[in-house]
């Protein structure tokens, strides 16, 4: 352990103190002692080297419970492939390397182990005998193989060293024969604008690979794992060697048919998400912070970090505990809270909810008050100064970790250092940064607690959202009287609890029918949504006792439009509420999804695209929301199926039983008589048709989740059809005039962006403001220097969220895309709203026409 | 996960006393439920803030906040009802132990809300743990940063919800009491638990059918005879424009 950290790094002392414990235990619970000794090699694998000496010791005492730590070890990792499981594989597989280190295993074994997984990848890749579009599962295989290395590397050297020079120069095979991976889509730092040039950075696996040569040309020798096995090499060499039993890999699945296109792109895509990329490093921070760390050594602390918040996850205590204690000698804290934020803003997900990390990142703070607090507000600073090109996505991951740590922290933050933001246009992300988080930070706490915690930046009170009370029509006595009439007579029979029949009633024959539609529904909808303003719940329940009222009213997707627009201007001061009030009534479906994404991409909202979250976030709970369903579906019809299962194999054990007892001959009256006697019969006929019901039952249940699941695909469907289309058809003008030839043009920053027409998406040009723009080179975008223009932000941004709804929902869209390419993709949309869809897909731009 | 420190099957050492089922039904009741309990709240906290923090995990369904069976107003703890057990864990895993408005919240698993569970169960209307506040002090938060004067007189000026005023008079309204229903007296046999899942699953889409509207409505109806109140339309939380007829009551609930 760090010592800095206040660890003490006597392994021998400690694997003395463990192995004389195991041993005197090991007759009495040599069952439980297995169990307990595979799930720690398991679950905190940055001990692995202390277990596997432990394991070696034992070794020599008593071989057989050794074989079985092997055989067992074996068995997990078979089952581990073969349900792809991949924290599993690699974390078994550095377990047999720390046994094949204390002569436990026999090197050639492992040897063994790593060239199946080798000629598996290396056969996946082969375009005429493999499936390359499975390349994610066979660059995880050499992942875990190189993985292995930096612990075991130096002993398979001196022992097999033939072996190894053997699988090294088939990894070297391997690498010259797969394809390139670009991190196209799922880059955290990506100007969208950029043309397209090939990356030329490595891949993750190249990358690790150089690492791993790197290592071998310095004779195997690193700081970040322990080697506490060299204690004991004197005792350990008189070990029984095991072997190992011959491990497969699973089957790859069928190739399909072109080396491209959309089943190339879908296999590809289910590869990918089944084999994820662990970790994207960020380098947020100057390398001058790790310039005492081998290349190597940074791998393995990640690997250590990761494996830690993984098996780790909901265990608070232990888990930062493990962060700061990890088996290292030098200082890591800017490794750590790199590789946290490179979890937290991990595309197209991280391993957990981005809350996790939050969490992470407070106990460290408090773990290590002296040291990790700065770190972290170095991280914010870094990022804060790249924000212009981190990705949409991450952006609002970051807002919402950013604002909730600070309210764990008393909302302490040096806001004058960013004061500057004020003097940049509204639209520059810096600016929307600091706004958006003073906005999540108002909800989290109360508008004047926020106010306190910038004075010492006073200029910024200017970004604070609005105090979020209601702007209730009929508050006043002036203003329309017939409407504030109508409204006091509604607020009176609300109270008079009367039913939301009556009051439908009531709504028909005095509202509709004498003042028409447009006051109807501003009267009910203000005056309801005034009565449930006061808490969430006093919502629902509103929404809940008159929904009625208002779905008689918002009949159509056009009322529901003017409804949403009529939510949004009660409560236009309060953003949380307005994005509450949809998504209950989308709940309720009093408006539908298709509804919200007409009014999301109005103009009114469209002009706010590139300078506030708030049409985003309603969009994004409108999708989500239409996802959870689907899913919860999903959930519901595999137990459903496992249910029918079950049912029928009971049902048809009763009727087995029953007809078993119907052939039996039983003397009755001193005749034989077929069947049983005549109780046990009627029971078991009654046992087997209260089977049959229940199987039939569960059958009917399940086709009928069936046919709500039919529904809820073409529901999702006709949501991505009718969202790329609002989003091209809003992007095209924009683009054409603001990227002519594919390329970027700068205009004035003052450049202002008429977009009016309703629904069309077209944005007028005004002739003058075309004649004075400028094309500007390249403006630098980071600290005040930001040039973008009003146009370029929008597109930029507008694009930004195409990628990032893309990517977040891959998974559903697939299944869609031919629908898509057919109704949407088609010959005039823009080249970069194209470039941005398909990259979220991660789908290979050879497949544009 | 985390087995090696976590005994999974042992989820919360506290065991309501109201619970009319074994433990064993209690442990089932908790493992499979998607409400928590949390305790330890501001009293001016409000749902919004709640909603915020919590949706965090996932989707939110209800929130019910414990309030003083006296002044109706928030005593310190809720409910939070979400949609799936995944996101419930989560919520208990993430956020248990963390500050809302500068207070450390402790997050449960619950048994599942019931009607009447929302009041609070002190002596003096308000929450139990109140009363013997020893182990969670809000004040050993305020080291630096804005003195403590300054934190007493930014809370001074919030306002608690009333819950007991408005024109839906018997607030809180809410719970159907399907879904507080999962853990007490349901038959957990296997040849019903198809039917038992179809009671206790919260189907998002549940919201909109006709016959939760009708029972809700229901329950309403019958409840409407007891606080009936007719006082005018007030919305506590925005009082401070003047409007309010019972200042008095406000500077009552404001905490001293």
């Amino acid at each position: 352990m760090c010592p800095d950290y206040g660890g003490n790094d006597d392994f021998k002392d400690h694997i003395e103190t463990c192995f004389g414990a195991v041993r005197r235990e090991l007759e009495y619970s040599e069952d439980d002692i297995l169990v307990f000794l595979l799930q720690c090699a398991e679950q905190l694998p940055h001990k692995i080297p202390l277990y596997g000496t432990l394991v070696g010791l034992l070794n020599l005492e008593n071989e057989d419970f050794v074989t079985k730590v092997v055989e067992n070890t074996q068995a997990n990792l078979q089952a581990a492939l073969d349900s792809g499981n991949c924290d599993r594989i690699r974390v078994l597989m550095r377990f047999l390397t720390g046994l094949m280190c204390s002569k436990v295993l026999q090197p050639s074994s492992l040897v063994v182990l790593f060239e199946t997984l080798l000629s598996s990848a290396a056969t996946t890749v082969d375009d005429d005998k493999g499936n390359p579009s499975w390349q994610a599962r066979a660059d995880f295989y050499i992942t875990c193989i190189l993985s292995c290395l930096p612990w075991g590397g130096g002993e398979l050297v001196e022992q097999v060293p033939e072996e190894i020079e053997r699988v090294m120069a088939g990894i070297q095979a391997y690498m010259s024969i797969r394809r390139h991976v670009s991190d196209t889509g799922f880059s955290v730092f990506e100007d969208i604008d950029e043309s397209n040039e090939p990356d030329n950075e490595k891949d993750f696996l190249e990358d690790l690979w150089s690492r791993i040569q790197d290592l071998s040309n310095n004779g195997w020798k690193l700081d970040s794992v322990p080697r506490p096995h060299l204690s004991f090499e004197a005792q350990l060499v008189a070990g029984k060697s095991h072997d190992f039993g011959p491990i497969s890999c699973p089957d790859q699945s069928d190739p399909p048919t072109a080396l491209s296109g959309i089943a190339f792109g879908r296999q590809k895509h289910e590869a990918e998400s089944k084999y994820p990329q662990r970790i994207r490093r960020l380098n947020i921070f100057p390398s001058s912070k790790y310039e005492d760390v081998q290349p190597i050594d940074r791998f393995v602390v990640e690997e250590y970090l990761l494996d830690v918040m993984l098996f780790l996850n909901g265990c608070r205590k232990e888990c930062a505990s493990y962060m700061v204690g990890l088996p290292v000698s030098f200082r890591y804290e800017y490794l750590m809270a790199e590789t946290i934020f490179s979890q937290l803003l991990l595309l197209p997900q991280p391993p957990f909810k981005p809350m996790y990390y939050t969490l992470v990142i407070i106990d460290l703070c408090k773990s290590l008050p002296g040291a990790f607090p700065a770190v972290v507000a170095g991280a914010v600073r870094a990022l804060f100064d790249k924000i212009a090109d981190l990705d949409m996505e991450c952006r609002t991951r970051l807002i919402l970790w950013f604002s909730h740590h600070l309210s764990n922290f008393q909302f302490i933050w040096p806001w004058e250092e960013w004061a500057h933001v004020l003097d940049l246009p509204k639209w520059a992300p810096q600016r929307v940064f600091v706004q958006e988080i003073l906005e999540r930070e108002v909800r989290l706490s109360y508008w004047d607690k926020i106010k306190q915690s910038i004075e010492s930046a006073p200029v910024l009170e200017e970004l604070l959202p609005p105090k979020g009370t209601p702007n209730f029509k009929y508050s006043s006595e002036d203003g329309d009287k017939t409407e504030h009439a109508l409204s006091s007579e509604l607020i009176g029979m609300v109270k008079g609890r009367l039913s939301a029949r009556e009051i439908v009633s009531w709504v028909d024959n005095s509202v509709l029918a004498i003042h028409g539609l447009d006051i109807a529904l501003s009267v009910v909808v203000q005056t309801l949504l005034n009565i449930g303003s006061k808490s969430f719940t006093h919502l629902i329940t509103v929404l809940e006792r008159y929904g009625q009222v208002i779905s008689r009213i918002c009949s159509d997707q056009d009322k529901q439009v003017m409804l949403i627009s009529e939510v949004s201007l009660f409560w236009k001061n309060n953003a949380q509420m307005t994005a509450i009030a949809i998504d209950r009534m989308m709940g309720y479906r009093l408006i539908s999804n298709l509804a919200i994404v007409r009014w999301v991409f109005s103009p009114s909202n469209v002009n706010q695209f590139h300078i506030s979250d708030r049409p985003w976030e309603i969009l994004r709970n409108a999708v989500n929301k239409t996802y959870n369903r689907i899913s919860d579906l999903r959930k519901e019809m595999s137990s459903l199926k496992k249910s029918v299962l079950s049912a029928e194999e009971s049902a048809s054990k009763a009727r087995a039983e029953l007809s078993a007892a119907e052939s039996k001959l039983t003397l009755m009256d001193g005749e034989p008589v077929l069947g049983e006697n005549p109780v046990r019969m009627k029971r078991l006929k009654s046992q087997a048709d209260k089977a049959n019901e229940e199987e039939l039952s569960v059958r009917e249940s399940l086709e009928a989740k069936e046919a709500l699941f039919a529904q809820a695909v073409d529901e999702i469907e006709a949501l991505f059809i009718s969202l790329y289309k609002k989003f091209s058809n809003v992007l095209v003008e924009p683009l054409r005039d603001a990227y002519k030839d594919g390329m970027l043009r700068r205009t004035d920053a003052a450049d202002e962006m008429p977009i009016d027409d309703e629904d069309s998406s077209a944005m007028e040009l005004d002739k003058e403001n075309e004649k004075s723009k400028k094309s500007h080179s390249n403006g630098d975008r980071s600290g005040n220097d930001y040039t973008v223009g009003e146009k370029e932000q929008w597109c930029s941004s507008t694009l930004g969220y195409v990628k990032a709804f893309t990517r977040q929902y891959a998974s559903e869209i697939w299944p869609h895309v031919e629908k898509l390419d057919a109704e949407v993709l088609t010959k005039d949309v823009h080249p970069l709203f194209l470039k941005a869809f398909y990259s979220g897909l991660r789908r290979p731009t050879s497949d544009l026409v | 996960m985390a087995s090696l420190f976590k005994d999974p099957s042992k989820i919360s050492v506290y065991r309501d006393r109201r619970f009319s089922g074994t433990q064993e039904e209690f442990d089932d009741a908790l493992q499979a439920s998607t409400t928590v309990y949390v305790g330890n709240m501001s009293f001016y906290t409000t749902e919004e803030q709640v909603y915020e923090l919590f949706s965090r995990a996932g989707e939110i369904k209800k929130i019910i906040m414990g309030l003083d069976k006296n002044t109706k107003t928030p005593c310190g703890f809720c409910f939070i009802l979400y949609y799936s057990r995944e996101d419930t864990e989560d919520s208990v895993k993430y956020i248990s132990g963390t500050i809302l408005d500068d207070r450390p919240i402790r997050v449960d698993f619950d048994w599942g809300f019931q009607e009447g569970r929302q009041w609070g169960r002190g002596k003096s209307g308000g929450q139990v743990r109140d009363e013997y506040r020893t182990d969670y002090d809000p004040d050993i938060l305020l080291i630096g940063g804005y003195g403590k004067l300054v934190q007493k007189e930014l809370e001074a000026q919030r306002q608690l919800v009333d819950y007991g005023a408005g024109s839906l008079g018997s607030f809180p309204p809410v719970m159907v009491p399907q879904y507080g229903r999962h853990g007490g007296n349901q038959d957990y046999g296997g040849s019903r638990r198809h039917g038992r899942d179809y009671h206790r699953k919260r189907y998002r889409d549940d919201d909109h059918r006709g016959s939760d509207f009708s029972k809700r409505n229901s329950d309403y109806e019958s409840r409407r005879t007891s606080d009936h109140d007719s006082r005018p339309e007030k919305n506590p939380r925005f009082r401070e424009r003047g409007d309010s007829d019972d200042e008095e009551d406000d500077d009552r609930k404001r905490r001293p």
